[in-house]
């Protein structure tokens, strides 16, 4: 069904691409406006609702004692599971995880993964015997585009907030999660020629391909995932490069770096 | 992932080469063959280091289940995946998290360059076993794929060619091995087309942009190298060898333009008498040319003297002319011979068409001799001085031998002969009064064949 809207909105949007405007009156660099609610899940150690434009996403952190992997004995282990829930969309539809959903997930992982974000060390009970499992589960709750922004986003500003439940297993006192990166990921979608960031549900339907970069603090970039059946140039994916690191580093500084110590 | 703990030693030496003796910018050998699967449409597989991959490609075939079906294009399915034995700790067989996202990104990869719109309410599946991993197995599993699509004869815009990059001990190299991957700080696999626009990008780790930027360019490098390889390859099951040609092309054959031209035609599949034929062509071309030229030179009136000089000298001497008649002549005894015998005007029907044919006959029959070179001046009015003095002197010529043309004409083959000589000049009559060349569209050596021929 959106799809067939999607076609008939195509020329709308692309029109307004060539007089450099956007179908809601944003810029081509401009994101929706961001809501952040953390802990608003007291049973998850940690969490946080994302609002980006009517896109919701809310991300629930759950810690447990496991065993870690053969490869990293002392280090805790990240799993990271994106559920598109019917209730978002009427696209959606119940059951096991489709391939969307699965690469989100991934590359919401990736991005924490990759750039550090958690200090895994810390994360070590018992070498080689057990660890702490985090488990971020990202639900989406209302999809009106973007939802892997807002899922990078909610996944970080949930996993800044989370307590480490020492207490409950009798290990200690409840610590904070130790955090050593924000990453934050910023999608870009080509129409036309042209590259916008945070599209929305009708601009995500038509455009050709998105790019996520998944950016740290440093300006480096920790994950990127093409997304989408038309080609990129290299000068397109260069210039992505920037505009996602300079994006990150705005909303970053704007959303994220008084969480961080707060926990 | 199990081997990477203790892995903690240098990956790359201090003069630059990597633990399998590559420098920074090597892609690791890679061996491909063609059309290993009987049963599918296309298939392929691939060597690439250690890695081995297997690519079977089917259709475009009914799609099933029908709802995958759409009404304006072929589906295109990918289907990536890593046998259980394929790696060091036994893989759980069956789709997992990973496979499907790298299904879903290498379906991705090709949907920009295979013609699926061709094929509407069909499916074109691709199927990936990966035998043997070592790093890099969805940029291979891409590679063999590109291949076993051409293979299968899917319409495609161009090959896909995927390699990655990665960053090794702080420095950027191309293709990772699985040593080289496990403890590197960085994976980025891409995939790109001929004209070297990017259909898959992912990418892993810690990288600046500058980082970035080089990267791009050893993987530029890389897909160039690995294009060449599966042209080759593809070049050396589809492409036809050319055959040697049966015999050296002399000179003779080609001024036998026409049953060359023919004969060439009807094989035009081989590349070396597709040559003669462009030869001939060629030669045909100049030709034309060098009578448009000649035809241009004509109306100029400017290389003709030195034919005028020669018509002028055969005038003079009495001798030849017995032999080789002037036009005015040859109408004249045409002229009598028509009235003596009629019929003898069909000989050559081209004298017929020449105009000034009847006018003449009138003023012969009315005798008026005087009339007659008027006319003949007139007839060349605008020309030469010299022109003008030849044709006076012809006429002048043609009262004087009148006897011995009655002589000459009782030889009827010598008649012909001197007919085609007046088609001869005529025709170059017509060249000088041309005004545009479509009058004048005529061979020497073709009309002096013909007259060949019609003996």
């Amino acid at each position: 069904m959106s799809e067939v809207i999607a076609t008939l909105k195509k020329d709308y949007i692309y029109n307004l691409m060539v007089k450099g405007k956007r179908q809601d009156g944003r810029g081509f660099k401009d994101f929706r406006d961001i809501k952040i609610e953390t802990n608003i899940i007291t049973k998850a150690e940690g969490s946080a609702k994302v609002t980006l434009g009517d896109t919701q996403v809310l991300v629930g952190v759950k810690l447990q004692i496991g065993t870690p992997f053969p490869d990293s004995l002392d280090e805790g282990v990240i799993i990271t599971n994106l559920e598109l829930n019917p209730i978002a969309s009427p696209d959606f539809e119940p059951g096991p995880p489709k391939e969307e959903a699965i690469e989100m997930a991934r590359v919401v992982d990736r991005g924490i993964r990759e750039s550090g974000a958690i200090d895994l060390k810390k994360l070590c009970v018992t070498v080689g015997e057990s660890v702490w499992i985090v488990f971020i589960d990202v639900h989406v709750l209302n999809d009106e585009g973007n939802i892997i922004d807002a899922s990078c986003f909610a996944a970080i500003a949930a996993l800044m907030t989370t307590i480490v439940p020492n207490e409950q297993q009798g290990i200690g006192d409840n610590v904070p999660l130790a955090m050593k990166e924000i990453p934050l990921g910023v999608t870009l979608a080509k129409i036309g020629s042209k590259l916008m960031v945070d599209p929305s549900l009708d601009e995500e339907a038509i455009c050709e391909t998105k790019l996520t970069i998944v950016s740290s603090s440093d300006g480096s970039v920790a994950g990127m995932q093409k997304m989408g059946s038309v080609s990129l140039t290299e000068a397109e994916v260069l210039e992505a490069i920037d505009l996602a690191r300079e994006k990150a580093t705005e909303l970053r500084e704007l959303y994220l770096e008084g969480l961080v110590r707060k926990g | 992932m199990s081997c990477m703990s203790d892995k903690t030693g240098k990956l790359i030496t201090d003069d630059g080469s990597r633990l399998d003796g590559r420098r920074a910018d090597e892609i690791r050998p890679m061996k491909i063959e063609i059309g290993v699967l009987s049963r599918a449409d296309g298939s392929c597989y691939l060597e690439w280091g250690r890695n081995k991959v297997l690519v079977g490609v089917f259709g475009p075939r009914e799609a099933h289940p029908r709802r995958m079906q759409r009404a304006d294009t072929a589906v295109i399915r990918y289907k990536y995946n890593m046998a259980s034995f394929s790696v060091e700790d036994r893989a759980r067989p069956g789709p997992s998290r990973r496979s499907i996202e790298i299904s879903k990104v290498s379906r991705e990869a090709f949907e920009p360059v295979i013609m699926a719109e061709l094929f509407p309410k069909t499916a074109i599946d691709i199927f990936v076993e990966v035998l043997q991993a070592d790093a890099g197995t969805r940029t291979a599993a891409i590679n063999a794929s590109s291949i076993a699509l051409a293979d299968a004869g899917i319409p495609m815009k161009g090959l896909i060619t995927s390699c990655a990059f990665g960053k090794v001990d702080g420095q950027i190299v191309l293709d990772l091995n699985k040593e080289e991957d496990n403890s590197g700080e960085a994976d980025f696999p891409v995939a790109m087309t001929q004209d070297g626009e990017i259909t898959l990008l992912q990418m892993d780790g810690h990288l600046t942009s500058e980082e970035i930027k080089k990267g791009l360019e050893l993987v530029r490098k890389g897909c160039k190298e690995i294009l060449e390889i599966q042209q080759a390859v593809l070049r050396r099951k589809f492409e036809t060898p050319i055959e040697e040609p049966a015999k050296e092309t002399s000179m003779e054959e080609i001024s036998d333009i026409e049953n060359k031209v023919v004969e060439a035609e009807v094989s035009m599949g081989y590349a070396s008498e597709a040559k003669v034929v462009e030869e001939i062509h060629e030669e045909v071309k100049f030709f034309e040319e060098d009578i448009l030229v000649k035809i241009a030179e004509e109306e100029t009136v400017t290389e003709d003297i030195q034919e005028f000089e020669e018509l002028k000298n055969k005038i003079e001497e009495p001798e030849s002319l017995v032999e080789e008649k002037t036009l005015k002549e040859i109408i004249v005894a045409e002229i009598e011979e028509k009235a003596d015998l009629k019929a003898s005007l069909e000989i050559n029907p081209k004298i017929t068409e020449f105009e000034e044919l009847e006018l003449i006959e009138e003023e012969y029959f009315s005798s008026d001799a005087e009339k007659m070179t008027f006319e003949s001046e007139e007839f060349a009015e605008d020309k030469t001085p010299l022109y003008e003095q030849s044709i006076n002197e012809e006429v002048t010529s043609e009262k004087t031998f009148e006897s011995k043309n009655e002589l000459e004409f009782k030889d009827k083959s010598r008649k012909k002969v001197h007919a085609e000589e007046a088609v001869k000049v005529e025709e170059k009559y017509e060249k000088e009064n041309s005004k545009g060349p479509w009058r004048v569209v005529k061979d020497p050596s073709e009309s002096g064949s013909k007259g060949d021929k019609d003996e």
